[in-house]
């Protein structure tokens, strides 16, 4: 009972020994919590429209026919693209796209309507910068969706004109029509998908950061790590009270974020909100130890702080959000597992969006423990290693 | 003079190759990035995403109809699922990132000229599976549906031609440009290089003069010479040596892209100084860094179009250098813009660098009279 009041006040004394640092250094208490509350409203504040509306094309209209304005007018219509520049030759389209003043060109050559009325089937082509992906795909999506509705409005006149009725006119231009629904997500928001990843990840940049400067601070101090190892008592009490006041302060950010997330910014939550905690208590510990493991491998805090930008800055890639894991080759698949947010992303995928029951999610919850276990694990090791020759020494000393 | 200029130029040299942590950030991390960064994009395209097939027809039009979905590079058929609720478990273990239902009747519906639709299920919570789903599966509903009418047109006495004429009227064509096959490395390591382009300099700027009082305006212009000229030898290699080992479309004039990379690492160069004596720990400075990145890459519109974003926004990030300098060199080194269309952005480059010179030396003489 004694021995283990004796170890609480070790980790109260590591815990206000390390809050003191905190206190003097204006800068670290900036990268606490301001800083990525700061750094969420401007990604809050790029992706506000969750899905992009009046991307600007360009048509070149080499027809000028009733049907050719009426395409242009429908193309307008839909509610993602806008018509903001018309151009008389391909070529003058071409520059709207190198200037980046537009993200499609749509060329409607000459004699498009008369074509059309005498049954020779024209070509009306939508050209789309493919560099630019996501506007690009949804402007071709759009735009192309817009023309098909004029060409199946066309079918269906042509059919009327041979005899047959107006319903099943309409029926056969789209003979095999798709119901496509988007499991978990209908609405295809990017809110939901991008920012609710992004977060996290640059998260798990600061969770290590923050850690590797706490112990390599002590490592450079003169009194070394020993002066905690000693306040602490034992290895895990310093660990835990070194750690604890960013554990608190990022768990409060990761979760201040998701409450404006849910909250204001209304994205559905629609799973286990105990099970969420869970995992972001974990997800935050397991960052922690990799930043603390990485700060006690380096030589120096730059050294540090560079492994943890190494390791976490390009995380977000390896995630599998954007360019889906399946199709990853063997080391970033293996790079991805190693990263905490990697589990931790598809944990609220599953628990969020897809509301999966608990089963489900235990490989990656496992996972995500496994990681904090082993970086744990190695930041004790190390911290023994690193702690003992400079406690011998200072015992020398005292004697 | 001349010979005082030369020698602050073979310090400057000397001071990164001596600098560990420069040395890292300038000559390790440039190259570092640019080849971790890449792994995950590597193969471009998704192939063979798994998808789930509840057919509940079972008749020659379904299984044509699911042979053609297999038929698509993007998905494979990998289950075949007796309902929904196990459909719905495979897709949940994340075995299939789709499902296709054809439903009962479809057959004769289809060969009565009735609607027969399908019911797709795709991944809502990951877009490129989401787009992957989309593509693969109108592809094979439109080709067998054309193929249906134009067949029932001709048996009932129309000629080929005419069929063709009612079933489509009008021929719509999308044309992809600068990244036909819509690979995904294509599409981000080109913005992403500029990017590592500019943190590692303002890293490497960051460890070298973070905390240190400038040696004067002779030696700051030395090193600045030195840091920009270290850099264009990197452009080289990150934006015309890498996209040709990746394989990725660069079609652009070399001459053009110096056009705008000089000027811009200028910018990066200048802002990197001014940062270093706003900021005076090293770790501060490759900490702040470390963690805009990201931030960096959205404002730059080349994933999520800058149309989308708020004004007040687009206006703050003209401030820093990437937010004009990547879509240029993305519009020259891919898609083959000329020195015309990209003038504006090096305009913007030179424009910050003359601002960050002012304000750097704005904050040493500031500094200074404080000291005094």
């Amino acid at each position: 009972m004694a021995r283990k009041a004796h170890l609480a006040a070790g980790f109260r004394r590591v815990l206000l020994a390390e809050l003191r640092q905190i206190g003097a250094r204006p800068g670290l208490m900036f990268m606490l919590a301001p800083f990525p509350l700061l750094l969420f409203v401007l990604l809050a504040a790029v992706f506000q429209l969750g899905l992009p509306r009046d991307l600007p094309i360009t048509v070149v209209d080499q027809d000028r026919s009733t049907l050719s304005r009426q395409m242009v007018r429908i193309v307008d219509a839909t509610p993602e693209v806008a018509v903001t520049h018309e151009e008389g030759t391909l070529g003058e389209g071409r520059q709207r796209l190198l200037m980046g003043q537009a993200y499609g060109v749509v060329l409607i050559p000459p004699r498009t309507e008369r074509d059309v009325l005498a049954g020779r089937r024209p070509e009306v082509v939508l050209f789309y910068n493919n560099q630019y992906m996501t506007p690009g795909s949804l402007v071709a999506r759009s735009v192309g969706g817009a023309l098909g509705t004029v060409a199946a409005g066309i079918s269906v006149e042509a059919r009327v004109a041979r005899g047959s009725d107006v319903e099943s006119a309409t029926q056969a231009v789209v003979p095999v029509p798709i119901r496509q629904s988007a499991l978990f997500n209908p609405s295809l928001e990017y809110v939901q998908f991008l920012l609710a990843a992004v977060m996290p990840t640059v998260l798990q940049i600061f969770i290590g950061a923050s850690a590797a400067l706490s112990f390599s601070r002590d490592r450079q101090g003169v009194a070394g790590l020993g002066k905690s190892l000693r306040l602490g008592g034992t290895l895990t009490r310093t660990a835990a009270g070194k750690l604890a006041p960013y554990t608190l302060a990022y768990l409060l950010v990761l979760w201040g974020a998701d409450a404006l997330l849910f909250g204001p910014m209304g994205a559905r939550f629609g799973g286990s909100l105990t099970f969420h905690v869970a995992y972001g208590v974990v997800f935050v510990l397991a960052s922690q130890m990799l930043g603390a493991a990485a700060a006690l491998v380096a030589r120096d805090t730059v050294s540090a702080l560079a492994a943890v930008g190494v390791i976490t800055g390009p995380a977000f890639g390896f995630t599998g959000i954007t360019f889906p894991r399946l199709s990853m080759n063997g080391f970033s698949d293996v790079w991805a597992d190693l990263l905490p947010v990697t589990h931790y992303l598809e944990l609220r995928t599953d628990n969020i969006l897809r509301g999966a029951p608990l089963d489900i999610s235990m490989p990656a919850f496992a996972w995500l423990c496994s990681l904090a276990l082993v970086y744990g694990g190695v930041t004790l090791l190390l911290l023994w290693r690193h702690g003992r020759p400079r406690l011998a020494a200072s015992k020398e000393v005292a004697r | 003079m001349i010979g005082a200029f030369f020698r602050e130029i073979a310090a400057a040299i000397l001071a990164i190759w001596n600098d560990k942590g420069a040395r890292s950030t300038m000559l390790g991390a440039t190259l570092f990035f640019s080849v971790f960064f890449p792994q995950p994009y590597l193969s471009e395209v998704v192939r063979d995403m798994p998808v789930a097939v509840i057919d509940q027809d079972g008749s020659t039009l379904s299984r044509e109809l699911i042979r053609r979905i297999d038929a698509a590079d993007a998905v494979a058929v990998a289950h075949y699922a007796a309902d929904m609720p196990s459909a719905r478990a495979l897709f949940l273990k994340r075995q299939v990132h789709g499902i296709v239902v054809v439903p009962p009747r479809f057959e004769r519906d289809l060969l009565a000229a009735r609607a027969a639709p399908i019911a797709v299920f795709s991944d809502g919570g990951y877009f490129l599976l989401n787009s992957v789903m989309s593509s693969a599966l109108s592809n094979a509903a439109r080709s067998l549906g054309a193929e249906v009418q134009v067949g029932r047109l001709t048996a009932s006495g129309v000629d080929a031609a005419q069929a063709m004429a009612i079933v489509e009227p009008l021929r719509v064509t999308t044309v992809p440009l600068f990244n036909p096959t819509g690979g995904y490395a294509s599409f981000v390591l080109p913005a992403v290089f500029v990017l590592i382009l500019q943190q590692t300099l303002l890293m490497g700027i960051g460890n070298l003069k973070a905390g240190r009082r400038s040696a004067g305006g002779l030696s700051t212009f030395a090193d600045a010479i030195v840091y920009v000229a270290l850099y264009s030898l990197w452009a080289g290699v990150v934006l015309v040596l890498l996209p040709w080992v990746y394989r990725l479309p660069r079609i652009g004039d070399v001459a053009v892209m110096y056009a705008v990379a000089v000027p811009f690492l200028a910018a990066v160069t200048a802002m990197g100084l001014a940062v270093a004596r706003l900021i005076p720990s090293k770790e501060g400075v490759i900490f702040f860094l470390v963690v805009l990145g990201m931030p960096l890459f959205f404002l730059s519109g080349v994933s999520w179009p800058a149309e989308a974003m708020p004004q007040f926004l687009r206006t703050v990030a003209f401030a820093i250098p990437s937010t004009t300098a990547v879509p240029a060199l993305v519009r020259v080194n891919q898609m083959g813009a000329d020195l015309r269309s990209v003038e504006t952005a090096i305009f913007v480059q030179l424009a910050l660098c003359i601002a960050y010179s002012t304000l750097a030396v704005a904050i040493e003489r500031w500094k200074k009279g404080r000291s005094a």
